[in-house]
């Protein structure tokens, strides 16, 4: 503060901190709040094309859960969500891993690991329907090189093309892994690494019973993200497959779509809304306990 | 926020009581005015929507289009949107059943004088007209019509077959097919991957076998007739249309293979007639492709009938209201459908539009002269792949089916029929 200028009060001079933090806050939550009731309202309502007042009870629910479509998107989502999540976490732990091998150049490497994150979901899946269409892709590079026999059909298989989505985003958002890994790595204590290593640890048994074990915090932490970004998956399918071949590829947020905006069923398509929010609570709120626990335990210590 | 928009009103405001001498002066002769939205904006689609609105300035009128590229859901979004809002445009695309659907949730114009005023409804099919009055008045305007089961055949590839004769019925359409496909044709049908694209091979193989049955179990969502044999057989044709088909398109939309249609690697075409202006945009020749009504077993065409239209929207404004007159007395004028027709490849809804002279192809005489004998044999039907026999709901319910048939060879097609008629029930 100058001298000479009477001091302003504490409260004053922390107002533009306030209204930058609580008005943007308490916008959202409003926002997320409001709508995700108004949603849950919908959902009983008998709205087709647009909202319309009335009750229907738990009929849109039980013609979206009957439907062959709303079944093959929530089999698709297990399956997606969870070769997503894990082969994703993977991916980014062996990244993050070998970057950390202090190489030169490395600055390059992460940026380019990164990158992906920074190209939307519908160029993703545009880029990647190219690469895989075997008329046009990867098949058909390898059989002008000469191997006619390779196979590699997967987007126009309907029992592997959910497998197309999950290389797509495993590309797409492994660097994203990789970055928080690497943030975790780099911040294991080295002393406790230099002490195993005068015991005699090979680096193989450093990173079994010394580095990994202190990751767990940030792999949960990559697993929540990376599962309610499954969970919410549309433009990558809507660009590589479309829900295709036929409805194999259908995802929940797919078949919202679907219905509220093709078949301009709004109640019906609400329903599904609500059902892909109950499936994210099933994520968070399991996190969320853990963390408490967490907390409470660490308070203790 | 809330500190904008006062302001942004009181200027309204002011600007409004300025203007207020010059507005009563302009309400004895508004300037015709028309906020339209529709999804044409590139291709034939966009030059013909824009030769239109040239034609409407030049009667005086102020064209303000909004296109909404893509699918028609997506302009039926920014449509919902702007009715919620109670600002509906002027005048919207829209059509089929959904005009009957949408005239339900906002107040439409009534628009029986100006069609009397133009003789329109002796000129209109029957069928066609029905749609656009759903409630006895006409409140939508039909602009174009296409036939969504024309055959388009490759030159190239009929070459490669050694054949010459046009298929008139599916036993000579599965013959050609197989000429071609000894002849070194890879598919010997053209296709993309989409949704509607499936649904049109299932709606002409079905209209091709019976008429009668497509109207009772498509049109009228007759019981009896959803699981009869006409169905199975249907499904029985399209898994012969699927076997020679590219499964490789994936999502792709029939337009991104239409170099190799015609280059002879992919043989006859199921499509709509604006295959035709998509073709010429992309600078095809007439003498690359021949077009013929799709196959029929009666050798009488059937005519799957597409009919892109206008729903005019309640608006108190003048100017809105002058420039929707003007707009209806335009989209019915024999020369403007001439002049929009020859862009995109359609026929005139009007059939007392001359087909014979320039700036006509032997497509569109083609097309116009299967309409005719369509109507005449009771043979023109609704399409359903495009939204023109049900509702959206009731369409993507069956094309649920049909897509997942076409994509799935293990589905037999009895077990397709009846998960048809499931798929009615549960949409019903």
């Amino acid at each position: 503060m100058r001298p000479g200028r009477p001091a302003l009060p504490e409260w004053i001079r922390r107002l533009p901190e306030y209204l930058m933090i609580w008005v943007p806050l308490l916008l959202s939550a409003a926002h997320l709040i409001s709508f995700s009731l108004w949603t849950i309202w919908i959902s009983f309502t008998p709205s087709t094309l647009i909202p319309v007042t009335g009750w229907v009870g738990l009929r849109n629910y039980s013609a979206v859960l009957a439907s062959r479509n709303w079944q093959i998107a929530f089999d698709n989502l297990l399956l997606f969500g969870g070769a997503f999540v894990v082969l994703s976490a993977a991916t980014g732990l062996i990244l993050a891993i070998l970057l950390d091998q202090r190489i030169r150049g490395e600055n390059v490497l992460r940026s380019i690991f990164l990158y992906p994150l920074a190209v939307s979901f519908v160029v993703t899946g545009t880029v990647w329907s190219w690469l895989l269409n075997p008329g046009l892709g990867i098949q058909k590079l390898v059989h002008d090189l000469g191997w006619t026999s390779f196979r590699f059909d997967w987007l126009i298989d309907r029992d592997m093309a959910i497998w197309t989505i999950v290389i797509a985003a495993i590309w797409q958002s492994s660097g994203f892994a990789m970055a928080l890994f690497l943030a975790g790595l780099r911040s294991v204590d080295a002393d406790i690494i230099k002490a195993a290593q005068i015991d005699g640890a090979g680096p193989v048994r450093i990173y079994r019973r010394i580095i990994l074990p202190s990751l767990w915090p940030i792999t949960i932490t990559v697993a929540v993200i990376q599962l309610q970004f499954a969970i919410s998956t549309f433009d990558l399918v809507r660009a590589l497959t479309n829900g295709g071949p036929g409805i194999a590829t259908q995802l929940p947020a797919l078949v919202v779509y679907d219905l509220m905006f093709q078949r301009s069923l709004l109640g019906r398509g609400a329903a599904a809304a609500v059902l892909m929010l109950l499936i994210l609570l099933a994520v968070l709120l399991p996190y969320a306990a853990w963390r408490y626990i967490q907390r409470r335990r660490a308070a203790h210590a | 926020m809330p500190i904008t928009t006062t302001r942004r009103r009181l200027l309204a405001g002011s600007v409004a009581t300025l203007a207020l001498p010059a507005f009563a002066r302009a309400q004895g002769a508004a300037k015709p005015r028309l906020t339209a939205i529709s999804q044409w904006s590139a291709g034939s689609d966009g030059a013909a929507i824009t030769a239109l609105g040239k034609k409407f300035e030049e009667k005086g009128g102020v064209w303000q289009h909004s296109p909404v590229p893509g699918f028609t859901t997506e302009m039926m979004n920014k449509l919902r949107a702007q009715i919620m809002a109670g600002d509906p445009p002027a005048c919207s695309q829209l059509k089929g059943p959904e005009i009957a659907a949408w005239s339900k949730i906002a107040p439409t114009v009534d628009l029986d004088a100006v069609v009397a005023a133009a003789g329109y409804e002796k000129v209109v099919a029957p069928d066609l007209a029905k749609l656009h009055k759903p409630a006895g008045k006409w409140i939508a305007l039909p602009l174009q019509i296409y036939s969504t089961n024309m055959l388009f055949l490759s030159k190239r590839a009929l070459d490669k077959a050694k054949a010459d004769k046009v298929p008139v019925t599916w036993a000579e359409f599965n013959d050609l097919a197989e000429k071609m496909k000894s002849g070194g044709v890879n598919h010997p049908v053209a296709n993309g991957g989409t949704r509607p694209d499936d649904g049109q091979k299932f709606e002409a193989a079905l209209g091709g076998i019976s008429p009668a049955a497509y109207r009772a179990a498509i049109m009228n969502l007759d019981e009896k007739a959803l699981k009869g044999p006409e169905i199975k057989a249907a499904f029985a044709q399209v898994r012969k249309i699927a076997d020679w088909m590219d499964p490789n398109v994936g999502a792709q939309h029939f337009s991104t293979n239409l170099k190799r249609f015609i280059d002879g690697d992919m043989g006859m075409m199921i499509m709509g007639g604006w295959a035709q202006g998509v073709l010429r945009n992309a600078g095809f020749k007439f003498e690359d492709f021949v077009i013929a009504p799709g196959p029929s077993d009666n050798s009488k065409p059937v005519f799957l009938l597409n009919a892109d239209a206008f729903i005019f929207w309640q608006r108190k404004e003048a100017d809105l209201q002058a420039g929707q007159t003007l707009m209806a007395q335009l989209v019915m004028d024999p020369a403007i459908q001439t002049m929009y027709s020859q862009i995109t490849g359609s026929i005139p809804v009007r059939t007392d539009v001359d087909l014979s002279g320039e700036g006509w192809s032997e497509g569109q005489r083609t097309t116009a002269k299967a309409l005719k004998d369509a109507i005449a044999s009771n043979q023109a039907v609704l399409s359903m792949a495009h939204n023109m026999a049900q509702e959206n709901g009731m369409t993507a319910a069956m094309i649920d089916v049909i897509t997942e048939y076409v994509k799935n060879k293990s589905i037999k097609p009895e077990q397709a029929a009846t998960r048809l008629a499931e798929a009615v029930e549960g949409a019903r």
